[in-house]
């Protein structure tokens, strides 16, 4: 009974701030109010008639594609090389490859900073789409790695002894079976790289921004409810990622046995 | 299909590259710009700034509190959770919903997160009020700009991790070595002390890690509830890049959080091991 209150209790702070968020996007006042004072979506068309915002949401959904799918074409033959074969130096590489899970992003983003601004790669959008990949990649790799196993080994083989070519083992064989793993991967990719503060903030200028970034700069110096609105809008982003992973993978990866 | 030393080498050859050329040469820069003046002369004084001074260890002391607290207090409150979604709930459909309301803040902005916090701790905010309305406290409280208010924030943004490390762990208990234990007459808390918990034990100190690895190295959620007036390691890195322009200390401070981030990965995976070790030879 006690673990279920807590239990309750928990799930109730958790969901709090994104309900306040939301509930302050629709208030009358023009000052932040929750719960909201009357019900207005006219916050959401103040961003919509703002080209920075709208600008600077292209910014970050493209650079979360672009990267998603550079991670996956690193990720991709890094897992086949980490599972299929054995060679000197596999658990450094693998080590490196998934440090950026636990490093600290601020130093990742200064260290690419720094060395970016030897080579000119600093402010622009190849210098954010690098350090992206870099703190993504892992995330691809992580949802890969399990899913190779010896049974696709012999079938890759039969494959093979039955005249396929490589290539075509690959996307006949091997790729229908990690292609969800590949897709969850993705899109927790894509998320992370979307939501991202820490390493961006290096390398953004006014007129190259990304979404969090932006709300970053806003919230420190001023606040109203637009800034609400377009939080609502990225948790909005972000229940259709979950509804979407939900549907391919299934969340019920909690049940006992 | 991938069987000749060639092929291993195309499959390394992306990776290698832009891992060495993006992380590891960069990381490499830092390092040696910590350990060198600004003409380029190898000096340890940029190491002396940041750890023979009073206020950086006091920055450091805030930091590593803040992670220590954020880490227990997570822990704490996702193992009763993890237990209530996969012990309790019954109901299918619910537990996904509980899931999907786990990880919908894991999906949003560390902004939008400390932005609702920002709004919730205010001195008219909801918390406040209901702590007045319930008689607790007489003046509102001032959360932002303290440490609570920072640690609010971060055990919210970091809770999930150990809810859902546990909760792995906690669905792959085998139920017939707890049925066991309580077929040769153990109670149930005897039974979770002695069986379910060291079982469940790599899931918690798995979510520990993560936990603290992302506490300590935070830097948004900080210095959005800190309102400036609490400063930790990675705010004080920032600065050095971002107003400062001095690479140089900005480096060893970052090599600093850097180091305490490893050392304490490797501290608790270390620890992790010997735990199973001695499993094993029991």
């Amino acid at each position: 009974m006690i673990i279920r209150l807590i239990a309750l209790t928990t799930l109730a702070y958790l969901v709090l701030p994104l309900v306040v968020v939301i509930g302050v996007s629709l208030t009358e006042t023009k000052f932040l109010a929750f719960p909201p004072q009357g019900l207005t979506l006219s916050w959401y068309a103040v961003i919509l008639e703002n080209p920075t915002y709208i600008r600077s949401f292209l910014t970050s959904a493209g650079l979360a594609a672009l990267a998603t799918m550079a991670a996956m074409l690193v990720a991709l033959p890094a897992a086949i090389a980490m599972t299929r074969y054995t060679f000197p130096g596999k658990s450094a590489l693998s080590a490196v490859l998934l440090s950026p899970l636990v490093l600290p992003h601020i130093v990742i983003g200064a260290a690419l900073l720094q060395f970016g601004a030897s080579i000119g790669l600093v402010r622009n959008f190849p210098a954010l789409l690098v350090g992206h990949v870099i703190i993504v990649t892992p995330f691809v790799l992580r949802t890969l790695l399990p899913l190779f196993s010896h049974d696709q080994l012999s079938q890759e083989e039969a494959s093979r002894d039955l005249g396929a070519s490589a290539w075509s083992t690959f996307f006949l064989v091997t790729l229908p079976q990690i292609k969800a793993g590949l897709v969850s991967g993705g899109i927790f990719a894509f998320i992370t790289s979307f939501i991202n503060v820490e390493l961006s903030i290096f390398n953004t200028t006014s007129t190259l921004n990304t979404i969090p970034v932006q709300l970053f700069n806003y919230v420190q110096y001023s606040v109203d409810p637009s800034i609400a609105a377009v939080s609502s809008l990225t948790i909005l982003a972000a229940a259709i990622a979950i509804i979407l992973i939900d549907w391919l993978i299934g969340l019920d990866f909690l049940s006992g046995s | 299909m991938f069987t000749s030393r060639l092929t291993l080498l195309w499959l390394l050859a992306l990776p290698l590259c832009v891992f060495t050329a993006f992380f590891l040469i960069p990381l490499g820069v830092v390092f040696v710009a910590s350990l060198t003046t600004q003409d380029g002369q190898f000096t340890l004084s940029q190491y002396g700034r940041v750890l023979l001074d009073g206020y950086h260890w006091q920055v450091i002391a805030v930091t590593f509190r803040l992670a220590i607290l954020s880490t227990i207090i997570c822990i704490v409150l996702g193992y009763p959770l993890a237990w209530y979604l996969v012990r309790i709930v019954k109901w299918r459909s619910w537990r996904r919903a509980c899931v999907i309301m786990l990880i919908l803040p894991l999906f949003t902005s560390n902004i939008v997160r400390s932005f609702g916090w920002m709004v919730l701790l205010g001195r008219t905010g909801l918390v406040n009020d209901a702590l007045l309305g319930a008689g607790l406290i007489e003046r509102p409280i001032r959360f932002l700009g303290t440490e609570t208010g920072i640690l609010i924030g971060l055990v919210y943004i970091l809770l999930p991790f150990t809810v859902l490390t546990i909760g792995n762990a906690l669905a792959r208990v085998e139920p017939s070595l707890e049925h066991a234990s309580r077929d040769l007459g153990a109670g149930p808390l005897r039974t979770f002390c002695s069986i379910t918990f060291p079982l469940t034990m790599h899931g918690v100190m798995a979510g520990g890690i993560i936990v603290f690895s992302m506490a300590i190295s935070a830097y948004v959620t900080p210095a959005l509830l800190s309102g400036g007036k609490v400063t930790v390691l990675a705010m004080l890195a920032f600065q050095q890049y971002s107003t400062v322009f001095d690479f140089n200390y900005g480096g060893a401070l970052s090599i600093t959080l850097l180091t305490f981030t490893m050392a304490l990965i490797g501290i608790s995976s270390w620890m992790t091991r010997i735990g199973v070790h001695e499993k094993k030879g029991n």
